[in-house]
């Protein structure tokens, strides 16, 4: 057994792969210049390598061993000097296209970028362009901006109608006095919830309505009034009022029936002072619209002329509307007159005037 | 970079040369074949003297280069010894490379041997199968092999023993070892 085991191993030899001569086995193997397990291996090779074989035959025919090495010695430089330049020119060529995709890449970067700075400047500037007018509407709108002089402008007209639409169907001259006293101390004095100015806001609206309803004629008279009373000085106005006092009165006749069943049974001789409030009144209220829709200067020079033609209580309360629409065009100082006329005329407005001259 | 890929074997470097492209790997395989190349080329210039080694070491090498990108190599001194057959039988036509059965049998055989080097399992199996394969071999072949390698007989030794010229020796080594191969894989197909 023993014996018998380095003879099995020797079994692999016979398949076990060897390489081909190397440039020194060769010429060594003619000479027989090498050693036995050198040569048992060259041998064994042989035997397989066909391409060692047909070398070693050749070469054992050759006279001139030189030729030979000549001509290996040639082929491998060749070799040699085919590979390295193209390695060298392959290597360079790698290099410079790497830096190429390098200088690519950053051309492509940098244009990106700019593009992208440009269309979010366009964006930011666009963005600027829309803010900007609001900021401005808003520095116009600074005066305005106090809550209780807004709402003051709002509740004082919501108030002002309610007392004096009433009017008409109570006794006029006796009954100004009180409610108009007591009422706008309470539109100064208690602070108004939302509720309560929405509730007020649509009263309004359901007086406006009823009055359109109710005098439609009316209205068609004012707006003739008024659109005479624009082509023509004030002085001329009053020549007009005048000149078509005597028109209304048939009318005014007709106002009145509709109106009869609110009031009770009144004298003919009070009819003319009655139609000159109601018209007073329907003046003022045409105003109070204007203002209420924020047409100021329309509001205004409706209240001017009420200030200039119409007397009574009316031309305070124009007075003071006026003060309220100069003060929320932010015109104060003549806010500040109108108010102090207000105060000055002593009426019933005169605690609401004080008030607004104290806040402003 | 050159010291690195001498050590590398033929196999890696032909995969170097194919995969990466890397002119260094196939100058390097050139190289180690040029001594042999050469020598066998030699013959063919001294018998027609229209040859200028010049001009037919280039080209062969060109040859070589061009079908080592595209054809299936097995045995690297194979695969040159058809390309410079060819080249030099007829220079206009490239014959493709296609190793032999008998090639590729061998080839199979002396890998498994060669994984079986550090697999003792596997190399006893291996031992055992080939000592089966060897007995029914036919005496005169099982005597010569086992004269050759088992015995490390060299030719010299052996044509003086049977009065064989070395080629006929070697030319009845490589048949015997081609049965061997033979029975071997049958064996392994019967198993």
């Amino acid at each position: 057994m023993l014996s018998s085991k380095p003879n099995n191993d020797r079994v692999l030899k016979i398949f076990s792969a060897i390489r081909c001569l190397n440039r020194d086995q060769l010429p060594r193997y003619l000479d027989g210049r090498l050693t036995d397990v050198e040569k048992h291996l060259v041998e064994q090779h042989l035997t397989d390598c066909d391409l060692c074989y047909d070398a070693l035959q050749a070469l054992e025919k050759e006279e001139n061993p030189e030729n030979y090495q000549d001509l290996t010695n040639k082929l491998q430089r060749y070799v040699h000097n085919s590979i390295q330049p193209v390695s060298h020119v392959q290597k360079v060529a790698q290099y410079t296209r790497k830096e190429k995709n390098k200088e690519h890449m950053l051309t492509y970067f940098w244009v990106i970028a700019f593009i992208g700075l440009g269309i979010g400047g366009i964006y930011v500037l666009r963005g600027h362009m829309r803010n900007q007018p609001p900021v401005r509407v808003m520095a116009a709108g600074i005066p305005a901006r106090d809550s209780a002089r807004s709402e003051a402008v709002v509740t004082a007209p919501v108030v002002m109608p309610d007392n004096s639409h009433p009017e008409p169907a109570v006794l006029p001259a006796s009954h100004k006095e009180v409610p108009t006293a007591a009422k706008p101390i309470a539109a100064a004095t208690t602070p108004k919830p939302d509720s309560i100015a929405i509730k007020k806001a649509a009263a309004l609206k359901a007086l406006q309505r009823k009055a359109e309803a109710d005098s439609i004629r009316k209205h068609t008279l004012l707006q003739k009034q008024q659109d005479s009373l624009k082509k023509v000085a004030a002085d001329k106005a009053r020549e007009k009022e005048e000149e078509k006092k005597p028109d209304p009165k048939p009318e005014v006749k007709a106002a009145p029936k509709e109106d009869k069943p609110a009031p009770p049974p009144e004298t003919p001789r009070k009819e003319a002072p009655a139609t000159a409030v109601n018209s007073d009144e329907y003046l003022y209220k045409a105003a109070m619209v204007y203002q209420q829709q924020g047409n100021l200067s329309e509001a205004i020079d409706r209240y001017k002329r009420i200030e200039s033609v119409s007397s009574g209580k009316y031309v305070e309360m124009a007075r003071y509307q006026l003060a309220i629409c100069y003060r929320s065009k932010g015109q104060m100082g003549k806010a500040r007159r109108m108010f102090k006329e207000v105060v000055r005329m002593d009426g019933s407005m005169k605690n609401a005037a004080q008030q607004a001259l104290d806040s402003m | 970079m050159q010291q690195q890929l001498t050590n590398l074997s033929d196999k890696e470097l032909i995969s170097r040369a194919r995969k990466q492209n890397d002119r260094e790997a196939e100058g390097v395989l050139m190289d180690r074949y040029s001594h042999l190349l050469v020598a066998v080329t030699i013959p063919h210039l001294k018998n027609n003297a229209n040859l200028d080694p010049n001009i037919v070491f280039p080209s062969l090498l060109q040859r070589l280069s061009a079908s080592l990108k595209t054809q299936t190599i097995y045995k690297v001194n194979e695969w040159i010894l058809h390309i410079q057959k060819g080249y030099l039988g007829t220079p206009e036509k490239n014959t493709p490379f296609y190793p032999s059965r008998d090639g590729r049998d061998l080839l199979h055989i002396e890998n498994t041997v060669d994984k079986a080097a550090t697999n003792i399992i596997d190399r006893q199996d291996l031992i055992v199968r080939l000592e089966q394969a060897l007995q029914r071999l036919n005496a005169e072949d099982n005597h010569i092999i086992t004269q050759f390698y088992l015995e490390n007989k060299s030719f010299a030794d052996l044509s003086a023993a049977t009065g064989l010229t070395r080629e006929r020796l070697r030319s009845q080594l490589k048949a015997a070892k081609g049965k061997l191969a033979k029975l071997f894989m049958n064996q392994g197909y019967v198993k």
